[in-house]
């Protein structure tokens, strides 16, 4: 029992070193003074002092930070309006396709949406660019959020809605005062799983992307083809500690809600 | 129309989709102010009744009639009931105050009169001190009284209760019971109390309902329907009894297991088949010549408060007996009843027939 608790801590780092190994090796690097990735030459901030002189890349991450958070907004309201369609749509063979179809929309390539959404905008005639850049995040965020609130709004008893009846309350109140409360950790896992993925997604926005408005991972594809620098090793930096501050709050409001199961603690 | 009558069911059928009806052709009058108990197994239709009532679902025909009025499409968020639910439903995201204030903050009163009316319906139930708490935090039985102040907070005229006490063990359970009872005085309201308990039916109501198949078998008071069963149904439903089959000879005789005894029933054609209801309390063990039935012991379970012993007679028919006394099992005994012990039941006759020929008599 012991040996086997040993050689799975040893399996679960290894693991994580892989994972992980290159990520912290890009980090490493960008404290390089020396302007390569091999050799080591003395510790510098250089490369982050110069990317903040750039207000070409300021401007990207604003861009990027603005279409995540607007994404993650729309597409959360959307998200729970459809996952409450989805829990309380009468028919069984309704639900099932709709549950079917949100679920192949989260499992398709990234590519495939992203070209899909390029030949929609052609074709309907909208200017690549940050309406292109929402609407497609919100279009890949939607799904992503049906399925964090869908289990809480299945877990509710239906009964509790019954009693809010009872006790006089119209639909609207039972909506906004019972229903939405209960179900306020899934929106907000909704809403931080949303955000991280409209941040990190490259390749439907390198599809629907143009007119000079890129975001932040499409901006460091583009820098590390054209050569490598070790601004790019500076720019992931900060991208990943943000992903992981954002993460270290979704855990943290995750935590707070649970002691009861539930959110809106008064 | 009589004044007191605040429910009126009229002929009331509920059915889903091509399905048996879940109710067929219930009709029933609830009089203001008293404890009512739906009574009935498993599915035969108690929780849809408080539905209707309720107005969670409304009736596929027929009407439901409140304060003389029909209420058949007036939503349940405008009747003037309220429910505890078997499963309580209290809002886990809100405390044990806002939940009882709920129904309250609904009417938008002013909310020093609703710190005013919580407070108040918490002490009610032996709750005060516990506004803060969160549902997570109180025991089985402190969130039954929460659910049920949430409801009575409101000053429903009616308040229907589905199995609320289901869930509770033995001891709490009859802790409750009384309090219940206590709080349906005090309120002066009506409770309409849904069970599969019977023991829990006689001990709290005014008024019983047995229910099964979706159709009232009997209504009355517990005495009532525990002396005077309509048919088998409600005879084995309620309380443990010995039914065995016979016939009248004339009125006040009747004659089963090959014998003929006084009884005090009549209104009967002569000879006809009739079903002998007798309780195994009111059968009492005497030598075997001194007993009006003479039997053998099969069997003896000590029970507790009594020995519950099983016996035959030369006929084959089963016969229960409570006794305090110990038996060996194997003996012939004799067995004494009163003619009062014998309840006569003609077979199928329905509520109304069952009254018409009470009487009569
Ligand atoms: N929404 C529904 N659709 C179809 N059938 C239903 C529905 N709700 C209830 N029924 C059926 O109606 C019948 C009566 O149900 P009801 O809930 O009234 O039973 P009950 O007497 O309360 O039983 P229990 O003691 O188990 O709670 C059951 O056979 C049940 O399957
Ligand atoms: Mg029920």
């Amino acid at each position: 029992m012991k040996k086997m608790s040993k050689l799975s801590a040893v399996y679960l780092i290894v693991v994580f070193f892989i994972l992980y190994a290159p990520i912290f090796y890009l980090i490493f690097y960008s404290f390089n003074s020396g302007g390569t990735m091999y050799q080591f030459e003395g510790f510098t901030f250089d490369w982050y002092k110069e990317l903040f002189k750039d207000s070409r890349l300021l401007i990207i991450v604003l861009n990027t930070i603005i279409i995540a958070l607007l994404s993650a907004a729309i597409s959360t309201i959307i998200g729970v309006a459809g996952a409450l369609a989805i829990a309380y749509s009468r028919k069984r063979r309704v639900k099932n396709t709709l549950l079917s179809l949100n679920n192949v929309l989260i499992v398709s390539p990234d590519v495939i949406i992203g070209a899909s959404f390029l030949i929609l905008f052609t074709m309907i005639g909208i200017k690549l660019g940050l309406i292109s850049v929402l609407l497609s995040h919100i279009a890949f965020c939607v799904p992503i959020v049906v399925i964090m609130v869908l289990p809480k709004i299945e877990e509710m008893s239906p009964t509790m809605m019954f009693a809010a009846l009872d006790l006089g309350a119209s639909r609207w109140d039972v909506l906004s005062k019972v229903v939405l409360p209960y179900i306020t950790p899934g929106i907000f896992a909704g809403f931080f799983m949303a955000l991280t993925y409209s941040l990190d997604d490259f390749a439907v926005t390198f599809f629907v992307t143009g007119n000079g408005f890129t975001t932040l991972s499409v901006e460091i594809y583009s820098l590390a083809r054209r050569g490598v620098s070790l601004n790019i090793n500076a720019l992931s930096t900060i991208l990943f500690i943000f992903t992981m501050i954002l993460v270290i709050g979704y855990y943290y409001i995750a935590k707070r809600n649970r002691p009861n199961g539930m959110g809106d603690r008064r | 129309m009589k004044d007191n009558i605040i429910i009126r069911f009229e002929h009331v059928t509920k059915q889903y989709d091509n399905d048996p009806p879940v109710l067929n052709d219930v009709c029933f009058e609830i009089e203001r102010g008293k404890f009512y108990t739906l009574l009935g197994p498993s599915g035969c239709g108690k929780t849809t009744i408080l539905r209707l009532i309720a107005g969670f679902i409304g009736p596929s025909q027929g009407n439901i009639y409140f304060n003389g009025k029909i209420i058949n499409h007036v939503p349940a968020n405008k009747r003037q009931v309220n429910t505890v639910f078997q499963d309580y439903a209290l809002f886990p995201h809100l405390n044990v105050f806002e939940n009882v204030a709920f129904g309250l903050r609904i009417k938008k009163l002013k909310n020093a009169e609703i710190t005013e009316k919580v407070k108040e319906a918490l002490r009610f139930v032996n709750l005060k001190g516990y506004e803060n708490r969160e549902i997570s935090e109180m025991s089985g039985g402190q969130r039954q009284r929460v659910a049920i102040v949430r409801a009575i907070v409101n000053e429903p005229e009616v308040l229907l209760l589905d199995e609320p006490l289901s869930a509770l063990d033995l001891k709490l359970r009859t802790e409750m019971q009384y309090e219940l009872r206590e709080l349906q005085r005090r309120l002066g309201i009506t409770f309409i109390f849904v069970t599969h308990d019977q023991e829990e039916a006689l001990a709290m109501s005014d008024e019983i309902f047995v229910l099964n198949n979706g159709k009232i078998e009997q209504s009355g008071t517990p005495t009532d329907i525990y002396d005077e069963p309509i048919n088998r149904f409600v005879a084995n439903f309620i309380g443990e009894s010995n039914i065995v089959s016979g016939k009248m000879i004339k009125d006040y005789v009747v004659e089963f297991a090959g014998k003929t005894f006084d009884c005090v029933d009549k209104g009967f054609n002569p000879n006809e088949t009739v079903e002998i209801v007798i309780r195994p309390e009111d059968l009492e063990i005497t030598p075997k010549d001194q007993g009006k039935l003479q039997v053998r012991i099969d069997s003896q379970l000590f029970r507790g408060v009594h020995y519950e012993i099983i016996c035959y007679d030369q006929d084959g028919n089963e016969w229960l007996v409570h006794s305090t006394r110990k038996v060996k099992v194997g003996d012939e005994i004799g067995l004494h009843f009163d003619p009062e012990a014998i309840h006569v039941m003609r077979l199928g006759e329905t509520e109304e027939e069952f009254d018409k020929r009470l009487e009569n008599y």
